[in-house]
């Protein structure tokens, strides 16, 4: 395969990925901004998904509205939903005939949806629950026909090595925002309310409930995002499926760049597979979450250097 | 509504071949479609249109248009009425496109190598080297079965009487194929069933014919040889078209930038380290193709690959230098290489015309200036053109004179009124005027044409224009089987 059209796959799908998580975030803070809690602000997600000086943050997190609109249409933002579909496009344009019709024609809808103009109208008047929900089950279209008509070949290992890498590294991101909050004092009492919509937010409400039975508490929820290998939107998860989509790209021809980018996508995941809850505690959890995110930044770092290089 | 209402408004300009009407009756190979359209309403047929333009833009058949820093997604407009080929045409047509292209090939092999032609007194020297396609590069240098032309997509016209002409031999990177398949495809969604009652011969053949032929180019005579697509990338006007053929035959993709020279040889940059080309179906003009032999200041080229070319290490396609044979001052010398090449009488006709050099010619064309166009053989695209029936008095003194400065630099050429066929307008059906551009394949086992093509029309009402840039748009183009 061309390094070029690797690079595209592999961002097509980072992309589309950042794009979802994106949506399903505005989505449950939305409606947790109509809900009574106290400690709900745009805050979090501004520092998520933009590159907002506090400031400039503070200003647009006032007004519900406007963030949704930044967020979603705002062609000047470039982590606008419409510029990272975009972009996806883009990315899929350039390698049309690497992937399926049916993915590209997904691909290419949702970016003429996101474009139309009244969606700011909407936006600004409608419900923009129905709004966001329309963009998400684009998403999920886009995802099921690449599970069902993508070839397993090496094109589809790029697609999944993108989209986990930018999943384990949204989630750590989450994580770390939403604890900041809490000065990441674990046993600080909170609102559960706030516990509520940020597993929501990344569909791991019904699981949490599940599998604690005593409410919610910010110790369950840290182990539930970071360490549940069932849990697709945890951290080790997504290392465990990254880990298993780059191991199929093993050929003899690049053996010194799949050994050393190998090497540490293991050494990052023994790192989060053998800690507990306890023990990220002990060793302060913005530390441990600082330390994962260099190292999948690093991963991405290295794969680009050994398999998207271009001179 | 009724039905009848559609052909209300359809009146046919005298003085013109109109495809569907001959003489107030509805010729015999329009008769089933027509009647077909007749029994639908006139929501029935918009919603159609409408389904139309709606499958282009999501299947991405679209080109960009980049304005105030955006680009703006624009289709290629589409008349959904079939524009129909009979049997008896559409053999008449093969056999004149076979033969020309035929003479055409062998014309460049002679012209990069022993130049009989000019030897013969057949065609100046000075009409070759005076052409700014001719490269010298690709002198002495033989190329694979001596192929040239691998994917023509030459033009014709038809004059008033029906009889068709050859407009232009587009020999380099003709483009437009694309269309012809999508085209179809769109059909097939439109009307269910009305292609197999209308006996329409299938288009889908177009990529494999090529992908076969590109198979049986390469110099390593292997059953799997490396074929890729060069495209000059996503910002191009026909970018959409490389990836369908891309796709279609299963090729790779690739940018100048994916393609590296090392030792005469091509090869590409993959995940797993350089992989060796054999075969390039390039969609990039020859001027951008190596920056070390041509502009040195192209980046959609690739460093070298001409040496790699001239070695045999990879084969290209189209061979560099075909512009040569499809320049305008040499089109009108076809008609003689078909005679001296092929001993045969021409089947199609070029439209006539008069090189104002010679001093009989120049009379006659003064004479009848309003029925010509007069051309300046250095520039295309409609610049530096008199069109007589159009022009005011004053204009053509002015010109006339500029004319006589220097006779060699202009041609001149009879007015040719071009064919009309329906186009679906608000409701009702209009005349608009139309080409014919069949796409043929050159392989070693000799010379195929889909029977198909792209036919572009010219949406404005009384335009002769049919250019996409000037309002122009297409059909689905039938050729019916016997």
């Amino acid at each position: 395969m061309l390094s070029r059209v690797a690079d595209s796959l592999y961002w097509m799908s980072r992309y589309m990925e950042r794009a979802d998580g994106i949506l399903r975030m505005l989505k449950i803070n939305y409606a947790s901004s109509q809900d009574d809690i106290q400690e709900f602000s745009w805050k979090p997600v501004l520092k998520i998904f933009t590159f907002l000086k506090d400031e400039e943050a503070t200003a647009l997190a006032s007004n519900t509205r406007n963030v949704l609109q930044f967020m979603v249409t705002d062609k000047e933002n470039p982590n606008s939903v419409l510029n990272i579909v975009t972009q996806a496009r883009e990315n899929g344009r350039s390698v049309q005939d690497h992937i399926t019709k049916e993915m590209w024609q997904c691909l290419n809808d949702f970016y003429h949806n996101i474009r139309q103009e009244n969606l700011i109208d909407k936006l600004q008047k409608e419900d923009p629950i129905s709004v966001l929900d329309t963009l998400i089950k684009q998403g999920l279209l886009y995802f099921g026909t690449t599970d069902v008509t993508m070839a397993r070949g090496e094109g589809n290992s790029f697609i999944n090595i993108g989209k986990f890498l930018e999943r384990a590294i949204q989630s750590a991101d989450i994580l770390d925002i939403k604890f900041s909050d809490l000065n990441y004092d674990l046993d600080k009492p909170t609102d559960t309310t706030y516990w509520k919509y940020l597993l929501m937010s990344i569909s791991g409400y019904e699981l949490y409930l599940k599998t604690y039975r005593s409410g919610l508490g910010a110790k369950n929820v840290m182990e539930q995002i970071l360490l549940n290998e069932t849990f697709p939107r945890s951290v080790i998860y997504s290392i465990n499926q990254l880990h298993r989509y780059f191991e199929r790209l093993k050929n003899e021809k690049n053996i010194s760049g799949f050994n050393q980018i190998d090497f540490m996508i293991g050494k990052v995941k023994s790192k989060v597979k053998f800690s507990t809850p306890d023990s990220i505690i002990n060793e302060g959890m913005h530390h441990f979450l600082i330390e994962i995110k260099t190292a999948l930044f690093e991963v991405g770092r290295t794969l680009n250097q050994n398999y998207f290089a271009q001179s | 509504m009724q039905a009848n209402s559609l052909l209300q408004s359809y009146l046919v300009d005298s003085n013109t071949w109109d495809e569907m009407y001959s003489d107030a009756s509805v010729r015999q190979q329009y008769q089933k479609v027509l009647s077909f359209l007749q029994q639908l309403s006139i929501e029935e047929l918009n919603k159609k249109e409408e389904l139309a333009k709606r499958l282009f833009m999501s299947q991405g058949i679209t080109f960009t248009v980049y304005s105030s820093g955006e680009g703006i997604e624009k289709i290629f407009p589409f008349d959904i009425i079939p524009r129909i080929i009979t049997a008896g045409e559409w053999s008449f047509i093969e056999k004149g496109i076979k033969q020309r292209l035929k003479a055409l090939n062998l014309f460049l092999k002679d012209i990069y190598s022993n130049q009989f032609i000019i030897k013969d007194g057949v065609i100046p020297a000075q009409m070759i080297y005076s052409c700014p396609h001719y490269l010298r590069e690709m002198h002495n240098f033989q190329v694979p079965y001596d192929i040239y032309v691998h994917i023509s997509g030459i033009d014709l016209i038809r004059d008033s009487d029906g009889s068709f002409y050859i407009l232009e031999d587009n020999l380099r990177t003709p483009s437009g194929v694309s269309y012809m398949l999508e085209n179809r495809e769109i059909t097939k969604r439109l009307f269910p069933d009305l292609l197999p009652k209308n006996n329409v011969r299938s288009v889908t053949e177009y990529p494999n014919i090529l992908h076969k032929n590109l198979v049986s180019l390469s110099p390593k005579q292997t059953y799997n040889p490396t074929i890729v697509l060069l495209t000059p990338g996503i910002y191009n006007s026909a970018y959409f078209e490389h990836s369908t053929l891309a796709r279609l035959m299963g090729v790779e993709l690739v940018e100048g930038k994916d393609l590296v020279v090392d030792n005469h040889k091509v090869y590409m940059k993959t995940t797993a380290g350089l992989q060796q080309v054999d075969v390039i179906y390039r969609r990039v003009d020859d001027e951008y193709l190596d920056p070390l032999v041509f502009d040195p200041n192209s980046l959609l080229g690739v460093a070298g690959i001409m040496s790699a070319y001239r070695k045999g290490n990879v084969a290209i396609v189209n061979a560099a230098g075909n512009g040569v044979a499809d320049d305008k001052a040499i089109y009108t010398f076809v008609p003689a290489m078909i005679r001296y090449y092929l001993n045969e009488e021409p089947i199609l006709k070029n439209v006539p015309t008069y090189q104002l050099a010679k001093e009989e010619e120049l009379e006659h064309v003064f004479k009848n200036i309003e029925r010509m166009v007069i051309k300046k053989t250095n520039e295309s695209g409609g610049y530096g053109m008199l069109m007589g029936n159009a022009a005011t008095e004053k204009e053509i003194i002015l010109y006339k004179k500029e004319v006589l400065k220097n006779p060699r630099e202009f041609i001149a050429q009879p007015i040719i009124s071009l064919s009309s066929c329906p186009c679906y307008m608000n409701g009702t059906l209009k005349p608009r005027r139309i080409d014919l551009r069949p796409y043929a394949l050159c392989g070693p086992g000799g010379i195929e044409i889909v029977p198909g093509g792209l036919t572009r029309v010219a949406l404005k009402e009384g335009s002769l224009i049919v250019n996409s840039s000037q309002g122009g748009g297409s059909k689905d183009t039938w050729v019916l089987a016997d």
